[in-house]
């Protein structure tokens, strides 16, 4: 049996798991082997993600399960995803679709935001989580490496109305030696897929020599989908596999994607302490509307929000958002 | 206005510590500081090399700033012992090693060194989950053993009773009793705490697979070299009696290791009070830093977030919205430092001038932090 799930497809048997060890064949298709299972629940911020241009300022429930269709040199979860998952289950949460929409209410969150590994992976799960949360007015939101099917990616943006999708490198050499698939013609194809369907935001981590040089390329593609694609350009942390490598320069890199602000509206430069790159400046005339703290891996954060509604306060130009700006202590969710 | 310098390694920012917004300065002091921050590239929260950091760092400040007082953490042997499957004999070389760099301070920086063990560390045993109740259960990364309890219906007041990994569940009055606090002392306690029996701890935020955690220990070993103290919050006023003497004087917290391992003669004091026992954490360090127990603002359980908000003043401290008064490095008028390898705690909790501290959370390697609250003493 075919895995539809990603575009590994790989094949399952009553022993087999495929390259995520998420699913398996059942007798009636492809079945979750860990079902309604959450490796971590945490409040965090909804720039923490990160999303800037969605629900400005939300407080989340942050979500995940485990195992991962990418093997990413850099995994910064390594400790959840690269291990087999059955071995994970006595410290898994087991939370029911309700149970998890109610712990969100109970914590006074606005959204559900799957970010630990890939919503591929678990999709079912998230599918009946999703009709809790929109039962409730919940939206739901999601990082997402972009390495669906078509039918798959179909599914996701029924499932998530905002949604984050990493664009980690271009050339087929770069996917196969740093994310272990062959090429990134899948995760533009769903990007712009996506884009159509739901907010979509683009986050790219930056390995200096490695994929810097593609960024302007990047950026073009990006503008042909739609020029107000937020773009958060990562600092890469070496993790995992690349522990010992130096730290991106941050003067090098900036420079670099100095040149992308011309072609899209919203460009970021973070994943480090103190960026002064993380501000959201009206893309008609400039002014700051939306200001911001970064805290690096420990999570960004909303400082102040000027827009009205969204609208730049200073020239009326609208600004490109989803949802509204959500003040950290309303508790009810009110999409 | 406080200073911070951020240092993301090869790239710094100097930004006003409590509005965190971007701010110029060139005073010699930041100057110094930054130059200290670039020498000293922090390795890594588990890496072999990140006790002898805080020893080198530590050195070299003293070196400029020539400080009456020193604070430190050395906390590679905690971070590397709760995550890192580590054998009893690579265990015990963690543990020697921080000795060694504790010791290494010492002799090169001719301070008179009190070393204070913060517990022992058990095998985490039983995860216990609290996800299905009617109320809400609050727990934190950091924090194993203590889990605020929330909005409980009387089907989850008994299961939890019955709740054969728990070792007991207080209420807000039994905290404020035996803390002696009056009712405002209670907004940020939890309506209910659960207490996890020595092996358990509570399934929490962690993505990481725990490997040991906390005892908790009922005491904790201080070097015998500050005589005997009842109490952590007694250490306190031994320290500041022997600066007040003229003594040059460094007091360095050597985490997760208790009486069993200390690996310097010893006494032991009070861990908390009756059956409340410190993790290492915050209101650890703040007990002993302030000599005051701060559990009615700092406690596992607590619902931090709700403090969170735009515009929280301190965007870099955590979830603290204040810095806590009576800290040591506030109480001495000489002039302090303070260095450590356990997250920001150094600026939080130990008031001195200027403070040095991994800008590391949840063990991912961001940079360094360091804060400079009292130029006035170096001009």
């Amino acid at each position: 049996m075919e895995c539809g799930f990603c575009e590994r497809r790989c094949r399952l048997g009553p022993e087999g798991y495929g390259y995520c060890r998420m699913y398996r064949a059942g007798e009636t298709g492809v079945e979750e082997r860990f079902p309604d299972r959450w490796c971590a629940t945490a409040v965090s911020r909804v720039e923490t993600v990160p999303f800037y241009h969605a629900w400005p300022g939300a407080r989340c429930l942050i979500i995940g399960t485990a195992g991962c269709n990418f093997e990413c040199r850099y995994c910064s979860n390594a400790e959840v995803v690269k291990v087999d998952p059955a071995g994970l289950t006595d410290i898994m949460l087991e939370l029911s679709p309700k149970a998890l929409v109610d712990k969100a209410r109970k914590h006074g969150c606005h959204a559900i935001v799957f970010s630990v590994n890939e919503p591929t992976v678990s999709l079912p799960s998230l599918e009946q989580v999703a009709r809790e949360a929109r039962a409730v007015g919940m939206p739901m939101g999601c990082l997402t490496n972009g390495y669906a099917t078509v039918e798959a990616t179909e599914r996701l943006a029924k499932v998530f109305s905002f949604v984050n999708v990493s664009l980690k490198g271009l050339s087929p050499e770069f996917c196969q030696e740093f994310l272990g698939v062959p090429d990134a013609g899948p995760i533009l194809r769903n990007i712009a897929a996506l884009a159509r369907k739901v907010h979509v935001e683009v986050t790219t981590p930056v390995i200096e020599g490695t994929n810097d040089h593609e960024l302007d390329a990047m950026a073009a593609f990006l503008a042909d989908i739609r020029r107000d694609i937020p773009w958060h350009v990562f600092r890469l942390l070496p993790e995992y596999k690349m522990q010992r490598e130096d730290y991106p320069s941050i003067e090098a890199i900036s420079a670099r994607i100095e040149d992308c602000g011309r072609r899209l509206d919203y460009v970021y430069f973070h994943n480090f302490i103190g960026s002064r790159w993380v501000n959201t400046h009206c893309p008609s005339c400039g002014t700051v509307v939306i200001e911001r703290h970064s805290l690096g891996c420990g999570g960004d954060k909303l400082d102040t929000f000027h827009c009205h509604g969204d609208l730049c306060p200073s020239c009326g130009a609208r600004i490109a958002l989803c949802g509204s700006h959500m003040a950290w202590n309303i508790k009810e969710a009110t999409a | 206005m406080s200073l911070a310098i951020l240092d993301a390694r090869q790239w710094q920012q100097v930004v006003d510590l409590q509005s965190g917004r971007p701010t110029e300065s060139d005073a010699p002091a930041t100057e110094m500081v930054k130059g200290l921050l670039d020498r000293h590239p922090f390795p890594g929260d588990r890496d072999r090399g990140s006790n002898a950091w805080v020893t080198d760092t530590a050195l070299d400040l003293i070196d400029r700033y020539a400080p009456g007082f020193a604070f430190l953490s050395y906390s590679q042997q905690y971070y590397s012992c709760r995550y890192s499957p580590l054998s009893p004999e690579e265990r015990r070389e963690h543990v020697a090693g921080a000795f060694a760099e504790a010791a290494r301070f010492a002799a090169a920086s001719g301070m008179t060194t009190v070393l204070v063990g913060t517990g022992e560390l058990v095998p985490a045993k039983t995860p216990i989950d609290l996800e299905n109740l009617d109320g809400l259960a609050v727990t934190s990364n950091w924090c194993a053993h203590y889990a605020g309890l929330y909005d409980l219906s009387a089907r989850d007041y008994d299961a939890l009773r019955h709740h054969p990994s728990l070792s007991r569940i207080v209420s807000k009055q039994d905290i404020l009793d035996l803390f002696g606090g009056g009712p405002a002392d209670g907004a940020r306690l939890p309506e209910y705490m659960a207490v996890a029996a020595t092996g358990g701890y509570f399934k929490g935020t962690s993505l990481r697979r725990l490997l040991m955690i906390p005892e908790p220990s009922t005491v904790i070993p201080v070097s015998a070299n500050l005589g005997p103290v009842a109490s952590l919050t007694d250490i306190r006023a031994q320290i500041l009696s022997r600066l007040a003497a003229g003594e040059r004087m460094a007091l360095a917290l050597v985490e997760g290791v208790g009486c069993a391992e200390f690996g310097v003669p010893a006494t032991s004091c009070a861990n908390g009070l009756d059956w409340f026992r410190y993790e290492p954490g915050d209101a650890q360090f703040l007990a002993i830093s302030t000599g005051q127990h701060p559990i009615f603002q700092h406690n596992g359980g607590y619902r931090y977030y709700l403090d969170d908000d735009e515009h929280k003043p301190y965007p870099f401290s955590g979830y603290f919205t204040e810095l806590p008064p009576d800290t040591i490095g506030e109480a001495y008028s000489g002039r302090s430092i303070a260095v450590g390898n356990r997250s920001m705690f150094m600026h939080v909790c130990t008031g001195c001038d200027v403070t040095c501290e991994c800008f590391a959370r949840n063990l991912y390697n961001q940079g360094l932090m360091a804060v400079i609250h009292r130029q006035d003493k170096m001009e």
